[in-house]
């Protein structure tokens, strides 16, 4: 049955939309064209001339209305005289095959119909048949797939399990395409929820089918919005940590009917809450974002879990939690902090980080001219020969922090290589604020200022004049939720103390951030309204801070900060931990996802550089796999050859648990590094994931084809409406139009119209 | 000898008003006194209540402040030393006389203190130079020695500010492998003859928790007088070596105190 749209179109057109979209309008008159042109003119020209000399009381405008009628209604009667039709091409009945592609995915099992989806698809296709099944296998022959992860051949809806950890839609085109493709195919049918979840690109599939006029027709089960769900859509999360590290972590909720109301976002560490916040939820359609801080205390890989307590009424409680896999590591990230002249900063960012075991800060101080002191250095000729000079000995660090040195103490290629430091070599770079630093320091149009968060101002020529302010800091919307910039547990309670923290000096005048730069905290003091107290932007690989302050120590020494306060610690160690958390080795080893099924093929991808971070492709690069139950497997790994050094291996993940994945680089005989990445192997969770029914993405495919989509609603005509193709094994049937209901309500219309005309004018 | 005597005494009379002048009149490159905080090194005298209110102890019979020894031109010239010789630019133009109370003291974390065998402390001075070293201040105590009637009654004096400041502290004495003697200039020797009494000089220091291989919060030259030397050694009174040997030693306790 069709929906009453579609109705009242076939009682008026005589035939569906469908046959209009597939039929060629021709016309097909009995005589010659030329007799008809005679026949309309002598039918059309008596009539006009006669209102033309018509008079009494009969004005132009009425004359001209009565005789457009007139001709209209001859001009109807010509048109049907003509004999109008339309070729349609339609299959030869029993003599096509039609591909019936029945999703097999869990979210077929969400009931959000009054019934679960796959009931439908049951009721269509199980063994006591209905009107949809006639009705194919009358015009066609029938091959039935069943689709998840993959594409399988089935002879009947039992087989049907819905238990299918993925839905791959373009994949499962692809085969019943590729497998039928040696038969006459008149189309394909797919019963989904569209709820693709895979990363396979559609578009491909979509144009191989169009090219080789295969239309797809697809019938959307499920609703396009639940009524009542929360689900966390996305979680952004750093993949590595340090030990000890203060974590930020975006979750993105989504939700239908919650709107307004407020929920508990828990952050779970091996079943312990490391984390609990209300959230309120924005309006309807709107994605909220929060923002989870947690501090990472064990080691080793973690499985952090997401969770938003389940409401009363929702549909779907499985997307309410999300599993993140966090490699937390133990190791001591090691700092180059060149500070130019011998002030506080250097004593009380020691002490900062004094406990801190993960973070390991090198000093080196200019203590005189050419003079300088090192400080907590690991070997004895360590920066002995002072600022480093080659990219193998600057890059060994992950982090430079810049004091009060001014930019010409600097080589240009230094300054060059501090800049490929961080756009190369992915490392982090700190500029402090300083008398020799930042503008006041002639860094302005140098490689560093390229770099920095902050725009710049040149120090004008003979100007011996020094800014100098105080001034109170202030968190930004930005550093509300940025991890370095976190006091307290709670946005709110972080941008109180930082309010109430003592005021720090500048001698920077820094007030414009560069367009990609975030602005963490903002300074407010004479002459310095505005002033920029600490920006973060990423370059390249690497991330850049800026930080023109002279003097933080003040928030540990002032006389109103108590003898116990962390502040300025905290503060240190969030800072250089986020400076140096990204910050690549020299062998990277990744997998695509931290999560994957069990059957799933991984790949293995490494990234390896040289000691000056240059890649390299003449390396031997080894993955040993150990598996949840203590298997291991070696596997070489090849050089990717599209990308300088890059190598590459897969594997197949065959059962569930934690996969560690110990890559191990060599040259020449000589380590040049090694890497560690981990997988969480598990039951595919993503089918409850964005398990609305898609009808956009199923209107596209079908459009795209050539096909139609349908509901359940409308899916009856659908068999009658498949006939209708070129594709496979058809004939041209002819649907003459002049006897169409419209035609003749269009006639009596005009007839009415004039007749009531005339009447209204006293004419009759 | 009575005759000595009384010349001994005119010269004491003469003195003791040439002596005010220098204080009070001025005459150092010091145009600020108590200046505002601005971020550069600004050298910090601390002041306290001495002993008996100042009248004299058991050496001198007369009032004064003790912690005001040897200012303005101490600071004066060892500013000016360490800006000609290192790279710390320090505020030039004056320095600060603060109370171990006061809250300004905390935006100076090092404090120079002279004559530390005539202090007393109040309880709220006490807790203040507690919380300013616990925090991360660093004291520099000069100027008291006990020769001319034996015993150690400076040192007990000073010991006794000391432990009403921190009640655990034990000093220790420093020889020169501490990192303190190396932090700017290489001092290999420790030996240093007082300016004006018969003795050597003694370094010695406290620690956090009394931990050497802790941060040092306090170092006492104890039978020295290094401001002396400052300041009057642009006077030719001192011979040059003793000067530089004192000059080194104060540079390198600000540099170290900016490092540790």
């Amino acid at each position: 049955m069709g929906s009453p749209p579609a109705t009242v179109f076939e009682f008026l057109f005589k035939y569906r939309p469908v046959v209009f979209d597939n039929g060629q309008f021709v016309l097909h008159a009995p005589w010659p064209v030329l007799l008809f042109i005679v026949i309309g003119l002598a039918l059309v020209i008596p009539p006009l001339l006669s209102y033309v000399r018509l008079g009494g009381k009969l004005g132009t405008a009425d004359k001209a209305l009565l005789a457009v009628l007139r001709v209209s209604v001859l001009a109807v009667l010509v048109f049907c005289l003509l004999r109008p039709m339309l070729v349609v091409p339609t299959v030869v009945p029993q003599e096509n095959y039609l591909g019936i592609l029945l999703d097999d995915s869990r979210s077929m099992q969400v009931a959000d119909a009054g019934q679960a989806r796959s009931e439908f698809i049951r009721e269509q296709f199980g063994p006591e048949g209905s009107e949809l099944l006639t009705g194919l296998s009358e015009r066609f022959k029938l091959r039935f797939f069943r689709f998840s992860e993959s594409l399988q051949r089935i002879s009947g809806s039992d087989e049907l399990t819905f238990t299918g950890s993925q839905t791959r839609l373009g994949h499962a085109l692809d085969e019943a395409r590729s497998e039928l493709s040696t038969l006459p195919l008149a189309g394909l049918i797919v019963f989904t929820d569209g709820a693709d979840n895979s990363e396979d690109p559609l578009t491909e599939s979509v144009l191989q089918l169009r090219s080789r006029g295969v239309p797809v027709h697809t019938v959307g089960i499920g609703r396009e919005q639940f009524e009542r769900d929360i689900e966390i859509a996305r979680v952004e999360a750093p993949r590595v940590v340090l030990e000890g590290s203060a974590v930020a972590v975006d979750v993105m909720v989504t939700h239908t009917g919650f709107g307004g109301e407020t929920v508990q976002l828990n952050v779970e560490d091996g079943g312990r809450i490391v984390s609990a916040q209300a959230v309120e939820l924005q309006g309807e359609g709107e994605v909220t974002t929060v923002r989870a801080h947690f501090e990472v205390t064990e080691t080793g890989p973690r499985l952090f879990r997401f969770r938003i307590l389940p409401e009363l009424e929702e549909l779907v409680d499985e997307n309410n939690e999300r599993d993140v896999l966090i490699h937390v590591r133990d190791r001591r990230e090691k700092i180059l902090y060149f500070e130019g002249e011998p002030r506080f900063e250097v004593k009380f960012l020691r002490r900062a980080i004094a406990e801190d075991d993960n973070l390991h800060v090198v000093i080196l101080q200019r203590t005189a001219d050419n003079k300088f002191q090192r400080y907590d250095v690991e070997q004895a000729d360590e920066l002995a020969g002072g600022f480093p000079t080659t990219r193998e000995e600057l890059f060994q660090y992950r982090g430079i922090i810049l004091g009060s040195v001014e930019a010409s103490f600097f080589t240009h290629g230094q300054l060059e290589m501090i800049a490929e430091f961080v756009g190369q070599r992915g490392g982090g770079l700190l500029a402090l604020g300083g008398r020799n630093a930042l503008g006041q320091g002639g860094y302005a149009g140098t490689p560093i200022s390229n770099i920095l968060p902050v725009v710049l101002e040149p120090r004008p020529e003979n100007d011996s004049s020094t800014f100098f302010s105080e001034v109170s800091v202030e968190l930004t919307p930005t550093g509300r939720s940025h991890p370095v910039t976190q006091l307290s547990p709670t946005p709110e309670g972080s941008a109180e103390r930082w309010a109430g923290l003592p005021a720090l000096s500048t001698v920077n005048p820094v007030f414009e951030v560069k367009p990609g730069a975030s602005t963490l905290l903002t300074g407010h003091g004479n002459g310095a309204e505005g002033v920029v107290v600490l920006a973060a932007q990423r370059f390249g690989r690497g991330r850049v801070v800026a930080f023109p302050v002279q003097d933080s120590w003040i928030w540990q020494m002032h006389a109103d900060i108590p003898l116990d306060d962390m502040t300025h610690e905290s503060f240190w160690r969030q800072l250089l931990r986020w400076l140096v958390s990204s910050v690549p080795d020299q062998v990277h080893a990744a997998v695509p996802k931290d999560r994957a099924g069990v059957g799933e093929r991984l790949t293995i991808t490494t990234e390896v550089v040289d000691s000056a971070y240059l890649k390299v492709n003449d390396a031997h690069a080894t993955a040993r796999v150990t598996t949840p139950s203590g298997l291991e497997q070696a596997l070489d790994m090849e050089w990717t050859v599209e990308r300088d050094g890059e190598y590459e291996a897969s594997f197949v993940a065959d059962e569930n648990g934690l996969y560690e994945i110990s890559v191990e680089v060599n040259r020449d005989g000589e380590l040049l590094g090694n890497a560690t990445s981990f997988v969480e192997v598990a039951e595919p969770v993503e089918e409850y994931f964005g398990a609305q029914m898609r009808s956009t993405l199923l209107r596209r495919v079908a459009e795209e084809t050539g096909g139609r989509f349908y509901t359940p609603q409308t899916v009856g005509s659908l068999p009658e409406d498949v006939r209708y193709t070129e594709s496979g094994s058809t004939v041209y049937e002819e649907k003459d139009l002049w006897d169409m209901p419209i035609v003749f309500f269009l006639l009596l219309g005009l007839v009415a119209t004039e007749w009531g005309y005339r009447r209204a004018r006293g004419l009759i | 000898m009575r005759y000595a005597a009384f010349v001994l005494f005119l010269v004491v009379l003469v003195a003791e008003p040439a002596e005010a002048q220098i204080y009070w009149e001025g005459g150092s490159d010091f145009t600020e006194f108590n200046v505002p905080y601005d971020g550069r090194f600004t050298f910090v005298r601390l002041s306290f209540t001495p002993l008996n209110d100042g009248w004299g102890g058991r050496r001198r019979r007369r009032s004064q402040y003790w912690w005001d020894h040897d200012w303005p031109y101490a600071e004066t010239n060892l500013v000016k030393l360490l800006r000609e010789l290192t790279d710390v630019r320090p505020f030039m133009e004056g320095s600060n006389i603060l109370a171990a109370d006061d809250p300004e003291l905390l935006k100076y974390p090092v404090a120079y203190v002279s004559e530390p065998g005539h202090w007393t402390l109040a309880g709220e001075e006490a807790a203040g130079l507690r919380n300013y070293l616990l925090k991360g201040g660093f004291l520099i105590f000069d100027d008291f020695a006990d020769s001319y009637y034996g015993g150690a009654y400076e040192w007990s004096i000073f010991e006794r500010g000391m432990l009403q400041v921190l009640p655990d502290a034990r000093p220790v004495r420093l020889d020169f492998s501490h990192p303190i003697f190396h932090s700017f200039f290489e001092i290999d020797s420790l030996e240093l003859r007082h300016p004006y009494q018969p003795v050597y000089a003694e370094f010695w220091g406290i620690f956090e928790d009394n931990d050497p291989d802790k941060r040092l919060l306090v170092i006492a030259n104890y039978n020295a007088d290094i401001g002396d030397y400052w300041e009057w050694s642009d006077q030719g009174w001192y011979p040059i070596p003793l000067s530089n040997e004192a000059y080194k030693l104060g540079i390198n306790y600000i540099v170290y105190a900016m490092t540790h």
